[in-house]
């Protein structure tokens, strides 16, 4: 039965995708919306009665590979972890598709669509929340492998999707980058096999001491890649080229969500990451953190500023990875249910973002002023993302950020404070920053743009994303930490 | 099980009221009674598992929503210390809420969406927070209070200084939070848990073998909350959140909230720390910051022009009494068990008084802006007494409490905290001296409250601008609550033995009061005198009734010897200006004109702390680009490579041949190299 629901989840965006591709302008929405719909409500229920048990099955194989590898090698695996990151990608992919139901729209003020693009934005989009679900449900490291370039390549078209030239350079740099780590992730995967003749979780666990952390490091690459993290985050920033949905969904919520998942996959299958490979994920974590919050403050464009605080919380997932990697589990276990957190977070940050421009048609801090007179609803929404992300109880972001520290205090001695204080500045710095700019923004006397349409109202669809994003940062870690609990040596 | 029942009830009252709120907030004052409604409920309901506590010790601890991976729960324990702040939270909100539904219509621009949910949910937080045994959860009900009252802070939508204001109030709160953060989990590290029993273990554990560690943990508690108490310097944010906030809530805030920085103090000076060698050296610690705190706060609020100003800056001075009194006690605790409970005690009392007049000055204040639509004392110019009769009996009984005047409550708070500093002699000099400034800084309260009576009440009548509505006294919604405050003050002043029976019984009830005196070896068993004993001698004593009744004999008998049997009569004239004809309005003695000397001499005694502007250097910027100097340069060189490449393309068959040839060679060499020439 789970497996005819979780192949269903996996199958339901693929038929939206196809058929929202060949549909009309305004059919394409409404199959896109149900397409979603339904693949969420599945991915609840699945997640709902696999909570207990866990779920593994095995499917079909390579013959070639040989006897151990051969059969059973694909499959579906909805465990804690895979999860989570299977109601990410289901319900905030459902949100996004439904919150571009009214963005895509003639009235969009900062980009005017034409139908005839509607298809081709549904088709990558539900392909998109397709291969997500397959990098979530993925039983081994080649499966996961394999959605996960499938990801770049949905990326790339969305990124590129205005196909102005400036969007289809920084599309290209985006999949360049992102393959580059790709590359690392199929040596990972070629060791791994060559060595103990398996893809699966834990295989490198298996191996000796010193190709472990070549293989482990490798990995680590493909993760930096994609998630974005120093010295590959230089595409994210750029990649806000995209629509504002697509970004929301992609660069906060989902796909670089991928590169971190990755990372905790590999630490929680076995828990032997060797204390080097912890220790420079930790590292560079930080170095992650601080370039992108020192970044913060040269920005104008709101969507570039979410853009670096995204790639700071990518890093505070991955310390979190690297604490339970370095043999503290609550670390780990904070670091996932950060990825929820954030997402429900960043995603409502994102879409306020995207309203605002598609009202104003501006997304530069230093023009727009008194937004909140005009869209109560989406400022309110706004300083909800910010204390969420920022982690001010009893928001989402504070349950996680707590995980990690904990987890960080019980590191030996030196590194564990040092952690904590370092963590506990860039957040208040952080989140005065971004309290900052949100006051300017939507708060003080409304300035008019002067390309708004009158009467000033947003679609009912926009609304209603924004609305369920307000609760989901509220309830995020209550679905969260239950599950995260699961997770444990 | 009982108690936790009760608070749940209460909790669920204020969720609903706000969930209510928010969806009647647009229809008229509907939301404005649904939240009176929940509020009420919820204040019945703290104030009777506060009276569970005091009667019996209280209810088991009861734990709820458990988080295994952090040992934390939600643990609910009402002990008699939190009994004390669950009754003034209770009816404060009440009487703040009740107090909104006609004052919130002053603003025009602004819905109160985002008020009325937002006041219930901070009621929520600050019942939370004295109700919790847990470490962890503590400071989630902290921050909750923190961003609910940031928010009521920022409601003037479009007000540039209230933005400023609400963001340095965010952002002080939050670091001190953060703090606060950092040293539960440093103490969680040895503990496992959040269990305060727990983490008192840890805490002494942590002083013995890593004092260093463990005056840092203490550090950041004592940071935290002093910031929250608005102590000196961290309080900077006060007198700007305060002034800025509306004026109903204002008092909740000068009513409850910064009064939980005591509450936090006690937690943990007294209860997560056992008594030792750390008490004393902190006891002191927080005494001195009290005294610097009552000394420049209270002289600043002399110069303020602002009526709310004025009181945040009193706010300020009023909760550097409390640290004194507390820090002095905690201090004195090991040494002096007699007096270091007297100083606590006359802390906590100072505390319950301070909820009592400061919230009823901020709401006199906030009536005289909602008529007047002025809170500049200057620009009042006076004259409201006569047709403002009520908010100014109010605010004098107020003023009068605020600035220790017999009988009223004031007074028996600060007797007590000076009794302490002049019995302290015996153990340090200091105390005595610290006493006489606390006395002198009462004359300072007084003469500053004379400021605001006179500047807002007194004087001839004021004259309506022709057209205007005349002024009259606020509607009975905003009157009540002043009334209750005040009258509570004249009670409170007048019958203080059952108040601080149950101080009392809060401050021994933590656990590091051992060898604390029972309360008739303290203040005597009387309930008509206060008399401070020591070794069966009593040395001091103040009977409120009986001196009172004298006092007011001797007024009525001064009143009517001098002034009926005198035969004076007073005359109402104009103010003769030397013969000059000048406006009446401009010979009026101002509220600015007062205490010029004062303004001089204290100028800039309240440190400001500039805001340092921050320029991000340029080259780190460059350094930082890794686009700028790695990967543009590396596609640039690639692309260079590429067409290098490509130019060998030149469609030619001889010249394909000659690469073909080269080829050759270069393998051929290549091989032999290799095999270094053997077959």
């Amino acid at each position: 039965m789970l497996t005819v629901i979780l192949c269903l989840v996996l199958l339901l965006p693929v038929a939206g995708a196809v058929m929202a591709g060949h549909a009309r302008a305004e059919e394409s929405r409404g199959i896109a919306v149900r397409a979603a719909l339904a693949a969420a409500l599945l991915a609840i229920w699945a997640a709902w009665s696999a909570f207990p048990l866990g779920y593994d099955v095995r499917l079909g194989g390579l013959p070639w590979l040989g006897r151990e590898a051969g059969a059973g090698l694909f499959g579906l695996l909805l465990d804690p972890l895979a999860t989570i990151l299977l109601l990410v990608v289901t319900i905030i992919g459902f949100l996004t598709v439904l919150y571009s139901h009214g963005y895509l729209t003639e009235h969009n003020q900062e980009h005017h669509g034409t139908p005839e693009d509607q298809g081709r934005y549904y088709f990558w989009l539900l392909a998109f929340m397709a291969s997500m679900v397959g990098v979530a449900t993925a039983p081994n490291f080649l499966q996961l492998f394999l959605f996960w370039e499938l990801t770049a390549v949905c990326s790339w078209s969305l990124i590129s999707f205005y196909r102005s030239a400036t969007s289809l350079r920084v599309g290209f740099k985006a999949i360049l980058m992102t393959h580059a780590g790709g590359l690392f992730f199929i040596a990972a995967l070629l060791v791994m096999f060559a060595q103990t003749g398996s893809f699966d979780f834990d295989a490198p666990s298996r191996m000796n001491e010193n190709l472990r952390g070549w293989v482990y490091g490798f990995l680590l690459v493909a993760a930096w890649a994609k998630a974005a993290q120093v010295p590959l985050h230089t595409w994210l920033p750029d990649a806000m080229e995209a629509p504002t949905p697509i970004s929301a969904y992609l660069h906060a919520a989902a796909m670089v969500k991928a590169g971190v998942f990755l990372m905790a996959r590999a630490v929680s299958s076995g828990w032997a990451v060797p204390h080097g490979v912890g220790l420079l994920m930790a590292v560079m974590a930080f170095v992650t953190m601080l370039v992108a919050l020192s970044f913060y403050f040269l920005q104008d464009d709101l969507k570039r500023l979410l853009a670096y605080s995204t790639i700071a919380h990518l890093g505070y997932v991955l310390l979190g990875v690297a604490i339970g990697a370095m043999g503290s589990p609550v670390g780990l276990q904070g670091g996932v249910l950060h990825i929820i957190c954030h997402a429900f977070g960043k995603a409502t940050l994102f879409l306020c973002v995207g309203a605002v421009a598609w009202i104003t048609g501006s997304r530069s801090i230093s023009r727009l002023r008194g937004v909140a007179r005009v869209m109560p609803i989406t400022a309110a929404a706004y300083f909800i993302g910010v204390v969420t992300v920022t982690g001010i109880p009893p928001f989402a972001g504070f349950w996680s950020k707590f995980m990690i520290l904990a987890g960080a205090i019980r590191l030996p001695s030196p590194m564990g404070p040092v952690i904590v204080t370092l963590v506990l500045v860039e957040s208040l710095v952080a989140f005065g920053w971004m309290l900052r700019v949100g006051q300017v923004v939507f708060l003080g006397p409304w300035t008019p743009t002067g390309v708004e349409r009158q009467p000033i109202l947003l679609p009912r669809s926009m609304k209603a994303a924004l609305w369920v994003l307000m609760l989901g940062c509220l309830i995020a870690p209550v679905i969260g930490i239950p599950l995260v609990h699961r997770i444990a040596p | 099980m009982i108690t936790f029942r009760l608070l749940e009830a209460a909790a669920a009252f204020l969720i609903a009221g706000a969930l209510g709120a928010l969806i009647t907030a647009r229809r008229g004052r509907r939301g404005a009674w649904v939240s009176v409604v929940a509020v009420s409920g919820a204040a019945i309901l703290m104030v009777a598992s506060a009276v569970r506590a005091f009667r019996g010790g209280g209810d088991p601890e009861v734990s709820a929503l458990p988080i295994r991976a952090l040992g934390a729960a939600l643990r609910i324990h009402v002990d008699p210390l939190s009994a004390v702040f669950l009754c003034l939270a209770g009816p404060i909100a009440l009487l703040t809420t009740l107090y909104s539904v006609e004052y919130m219509g002053r603003f025009v621009r602004d819905g109160l969406t985002k008020y009325y949910p937002v006041l219930l949910i901070l009621f929520l937080a600050i019942g939370g927070t004295v109700v919790t045994t847990d470490l962890f959860w503590f400071l989630v009900f902290w921050e909750l209070m923190t961003l609910t009252s940031f928010v009521l802070v920022i409601f003037e939508r479009e007000s540039r200084e209230a933005h400023r204001a609400g963001l340095k109030y965010f952002v002080w709160n939050q670091g001190a939070a953060l703090g606060l953060m950092g040293a539960a989990l440093v103490l969680w590290r040895r503990a496992g848990s959040f269990d305060f029993e727990a983490i008192r273990v840890s805490l002494a554990t942590l002083l013995d073998t890593a004092p260093v560690t463990g005056h840092a943990v203490l550090f950041l508690f004592f940071f935290g909350f002093a910031t929250k108490a608005g102590i000196l310097p961290m309080g900077t944010w006060l007198p700007d959140a305060y002034t800025a906030a509306p004026t109903s809530v204002t008092a909740a805030f000068g009513g409850t909230m910064t009064k939980l920085g005591i509450y936090g103090l006690l937690r943990v000076f007294l209860h997560l720390l056992p008594l030792g060698p750390a008490t004393t050296i902190w006891g002191i610690v927080i005494a001195v910051a009290g005294l610097t705190s009552l000394f420049a706060g209270t002289l600043s609020a002399l110069k303020q022009d602002d009526a709310k100003r004025l009181m945040s800056y009193h706010v300020i001075g009023q909760v550097g009494y409390m640290f004194f009194g507390v820090g002095a006690g905690i201090a004195l605790m090991q040494t002096d068990p007699l007096l270091g409970t007297l100083g606590l005690v006359a802390g906590l009392f100072h505390l319950i008084n301070n909820s009592l007049y400061k919230p009823c000055l901020f709401l006199g204040a906030g009536a005289v802006e909602y008529r007047t639509g002025s809170r500049s004392l200057s620009a009042l110019g006076g004259g409201l007494g006569g047709v403002m009769a009520g908010t100014m009996a109010c605010s004098l009984v107020a003023s009068l409490a605020i600035a220790g005047v017999p009988p009223l409550n004031g007074f028996t708070s600060k007797w007590l905290l000076y009794a302490t500093g002049i019995l302290g002699a015996e153990s340090s000099f200091l105390l005595p001296v610290a006493a006489l400034v606390a006395m002198f800084i009462s004359i300072v309260t007084l003469a500053s409250f004379v400021k605001y009576v006179a500047g807002a009440f007194l004087g001839a009548p004021v004259v309506t601008p022709a057209g205007a509505p005349p002024i009259r006294d606020v509607p009975a919604t905003m009157l009540a609550p002043q009334y209750v405050l005040a009258g509570a003050c004249l009670v409170v002043g007048l019958a203080p033995f059952a108040v601080l029976r149950l101080v009392h019984q809060a401050i021994v009830g933590l656990p590091s009061m051992i060898g604390a005196p029972d309360f008739a070896s303290l203040l005597g068993g009387s309930n008509t005198t206060l008399a401070l004993a020591r070794d069966g001698i009593t040395l001091a004593s103040w009977a409120p009734v009986p001196l009172t009744a004298v006092l007011l004999i001797l007024g009525i008998a001064a009143y009517v010897g001098l002034q009926r049997a005198g035969g004076v009569v007073t005359r109402r004239v104009p103010v003769w200006a030397c013969g000059e004809e000048e406006n009446p309005a401009e010979l009026r003695y101002r509220a600015d004109s007062l205490y010029r000397p004062f303004k001089d001499v204290f100028h800039g005694m309240y440190p400001r702390m500039p805001v340092v502007r921050f320029e991000f250097p340029d080259f780190l910027r460059r350094t930082l680009d890794l686009d700028h100097w790695l990967y543009q340069p590396l596609a640039r060189g690639t692309q260079g490579a590429v067409r290098g490449v490509s130019r060998t393309h030149v469609g030619i068959p001889q010249v394909y041949l000659l690469w073909i040839i080269i080829g050759a060679v270069a393998v051929i060499l290549t091989v032999l190299l290799v095999t270094g020439g053997a077959p």
